[in-house]
């Protein structure tokens, strides 16, 4: 049988236990608003036993370690799901307001190019009518205005997008960095065996963060977490971190390079870079590709058609806009009318001042296949549906990526979540265990007491 | 513990639910606000593309209204001028057909060649009418078609040129919109002006006045043929008119139909929203409200 002592000090060991877990508990409701944070639960065992005897008494409980609750496979989702609703995001924002240029009104590109060809069958009803040829160059004035600034919103929005991936890169580099540092504090704990769980939630968090502006690929060794994207360029090796750098080309379009120099720009698959990158270098050019085919294309179908006739003077006609300078490539930008004189629309098909024979070779452009073998009409609204259901899939992707990372945190917060209904529980019954724990060592006291007196009492009789 | 742990996080769930429900609620009201489902390419991609159509075909039916509009006066002032050209054929005939009655002297003749002279003045008045400032008889040239010309046997000479023009009045349909005065008044087939001309003469030498008289009567057959195209031309342009009047009507109703916001619809999904915002920020209100900690008093 153990000594009145040894129960003493078993009281008091359970006393300390159960204070130990109740700070866990503390700690817990501390968090419970931290992102990222995993609930911790103490891990209770009961001590070795001793034998005496033919006799084992338990030898009270120790408080072994703080656990910490969390899935690392679900982590890694976690990142996938991010990486992939930052792309979306930042894709769906850029392109937003991309097609406000396109849509539907009384200035849009549509109604210009109507216009135009509107006032060209005004101006057959009376051919000489300078008024009504001024009308012609109006509208073409409008219409090349209204190109013009299509092409340079968009442009815009490509110089923005530019800001926001050099801003995008600082970020990264910020976070590789901590993480790095995390990876050193990580592993001097748990090379000596402690607990370095805090850490590691900080360090996941991080990530996430990450995963959200760019592809991350994520795998573990001895000194830490090591990170790389999924096409192999190294962010966090250790305690390293590699900084991604920008650089603008000749055209101040802004480049990603490695911290080798090496561009990577085209890699990037993941997270809001990759989806600035898609906007800027391939939906947005594609677009304005688009409008330089279609500027070009008209611009050349009138000059072509003002050519096959003679104008007011008896002259043939010339060129009604400036010929794109570089060809297709920039005619959006590039559009303007040529002449000032209304006089030199070359309606007359014979000579006679008041001929309007060759206005027909003007309005059958509106029925031509000028433009990859679509009207100017079908070619337009082409490129309306394309950009409105770029938009609209991307959007509705977004929104499905959104439920999906909510379920899945659904599950982390499931799994790793502080619920302050288990803290208040786990509360009362670790506060009861050390009053019962207390009321032992009372007992034990007491016991002693009885003990010491028992000898008082044999010297005094 | 053997039971799922619930996720203790709902607050994010509930926001991300009101999040979506504002939105929802946004986009009933500006589709209610504008009258337009479609208020970005986004919105309809497809529907979006038939708009760019739409708009195209009803601006172009907007502008073959406007032609035919302005054609159709031209042509009524052609069609003017021509009765007027008839009535005064008309009359030089029965002047004419005075003159050949042998009873008449010499004076009296002279007296209806005076008149047939004036006649002889109005019919090149008429053939140098305009229409808001251009000639209608000169062809394709802008200048007076018909001047006095003593060297010629008609006693006029035309300035203007053969050439026509037409203007499109709907998809695949162009009207011949003028008749080059040649051809009107100076054609092989019946000159106006060289009859006119050989009556007066044959009045003043009382020689061959039947012969003059009939050679006029011709050329008044003539023109009252040419006048025929000119009033068909004016029949198809009324029923062009028509027809793009009710093309338009057809059109705004595909508009309608393909971006118009449905009302009652909008509506609903707009009332529903509101009250799925009340329930859902009424939930928030009351979750983050209690936990067991209220309890342990």
């Amino acid at each position: 049988m153990s000594s009145l002592l040894s129960t003493m000090y078993l009281a008091t060991g359970a006393m300390a236990a159960d204070q130990g877990a109740l700070e866990v508990t503390g700690n817990n409701v501390a968090n419970v608003n931290t992102p990222g944070y995993s609930r911790e639960v103490p891990d209770l065992a009961e001590t070795a036993p001793v034998v005496v005897g033919n006799l084992t008494y338990g030898t009270g409980v120790s408080l072994e370690k703080v656990q910490s609750i969390h899935d690392p496979i679900l982590q890694l989702r976690i990142q996938q799901e991010t990486g992939e609703q930052g792309q979306l995001n930042a894709f769906v924002t850029a392109m937003n307001q991309a097609q406000t240029l396109f849509n539907s009104g009384a200035n849009d590109l549509g109604s210009q190019i109507s216009n135009l060809f509107s006032s060209i069958s005004q101006l057959s009803t009376d051919p000489s009518n300078l008024s009504l040829r001024q009308g012609v160059l109006t509208a073409a004035s409008n219409l090349a205005t209204t190109f013009n600034n299509t092409a340079s919103n968009l442009d815009t929005q490509r110089s923005n997008l530019d800001l926001n991936v050099v801003q995008s890169v600082q970020q990264v580099n910020t976070l590789t960095q901590r993480i790095a540092g995390l990876n050193g504090q990580i592993s001097a704990l748990e090379n000596v065996g402690r607990d370095a769980s805090q850490f590691v939630d900080q360090q996941d968090n991080l990530i996430s963060q990450l995963s959200a502006l760019i592809d991350v690929s994520e795998t573990k060794s001895d000194s830490g977490i090591t990170l790389t994207t999924s096409n192999g360029t190294a962010l966090v090796t250790g305690t390293q971190s590699y900084a991604l750098s920008t650089q603008a080309d000749s055209s101040g379009v802004q480049h990603v390079l490695d911290a080798q120099g090496k561009d990577i720009t085209s890699q990037i698959n993941s997270g809001a870079l990759a989806g600035m990158i898609q906007a800027r270098d391939q939906t947005i050019p594609g677009l304005l590709s688009q409008l330089d085919t279609l500027a070009a294309g008209l611009s050349n179908a009138m000059n072509t058609a003002n050519a096959s006739g003679f104008d007011l003077n008896g002259n043939s006609g010339g060129n009604i806009f400036s010929p794109p300078p570089g060809g297709v490539t920039g005619a959006a930008a590039n559009m303007a009318v040529a002449i000032t004189d209304p006089a030199l629309i070359a309606a007359s098909s014979d000579h006679g001042t008041g001929s309007n024979g060759n206005l027909a070779n003007f309005a059958a452009i509106q029925n031509q296949t000028i433009m990859a073998g679509e009207t100017p009409t079908n070619y337009y609204a082409n490129i309306v549906f394309n950009i409105g259901n770029d938009v609209s899939n991307s959007t509705a992707e977004l929104q499905s990526s959104q439920l999906v990372l909510q379920q899945l945190q659904d599950q982390r917060g499931s799994i790793s979540g502080v619920s302050l209904d288990d803290e208040a529980a786990n509360m009362t019954q670790y506060q009861r265990a050390y009053d019962a724990a207390a009321q032992v060592v009372v007992a034990v006291n007491q016991m002693l007491e009885t003990v010491i007196n028992m000898s008082t009492v044999a010297v005094s009789s | 513990m053997s039971s799922v742990r619930v996720n203790p996080y709902i607050l994010p769930d509930l926001l991300l639910d009101l999040n979506n429900t504002q939105q929802q609620a946004d986009t009933a009201s500006l589709q209610m606000a504008t009258g337009n489902r479609i208020n970005k390419p986004s919105d309809d991609p497809a529907g979006a593309a038939e708009m760019v159509f739409n708009r195209a075909q009803s601006s172009e039916a907007d502008t073959f209204l406007r032609s035919a509009t302005s054609v159709s006066g031209l042509l009524q002032t052609t069609d003017s001028t021509l009765s007027s050209v008839v009535t005064a054929l008309q009359r030089a005939i029965s002047l004419g057909v005075e003159g050949a009655n042998g009873t008449l002297s010499d004076t009296d003749r002279a007296d209806v060649a005076n008149e047939l002279t004036g006649i002889q003045q109005q019919l090149l008045s008429l053939a140098n009418t305009d229409y808001q400032g251009e000639f209608i008889f000169s062809g394709t040239a802008t200048v007076q078609p018909f001047v006095s010309d003593n060297t010629s046997p008609s006693g006029v000479a035309y300035n203007g040129n053969d050439g026509t023009n037409s203007v499109q009045v709907g998809e695949n349909y162009s009207l011949q919109i003028n008749v080059p005065g040649a051809q009107l008044f100076t054609s092989s087939s019946g000159n106006m002006f060289q009859s006119i001309a050989d009556l007066i003469s044959a009045l003043q030498t009382n020689i061959n006045v039947g012969q003059a008289v009939d050679e006029v009567s011709r050329a008044y057959n003539y023109i009252t043929g040419q006048r025929v195209s000119y009033g068909n031309a004016l029949n198809q342009l009324q029923s062009q008119q028509n027809y793009l009047s009710s093309e338009k009507v057809d059109l705004a109703t595909e508009a309608n139909s393909i971006s118009a916001t449905d009302m009652a619809a909008a509506a609903t999904t707009f009332s529903q929203s509101q009250i799925a915002l009340n329930a859902e920020l009424d939930a928030i209100s009351r979750i983050s409200q209690v936990s067991l900690f209220d309890y342990l008093k």
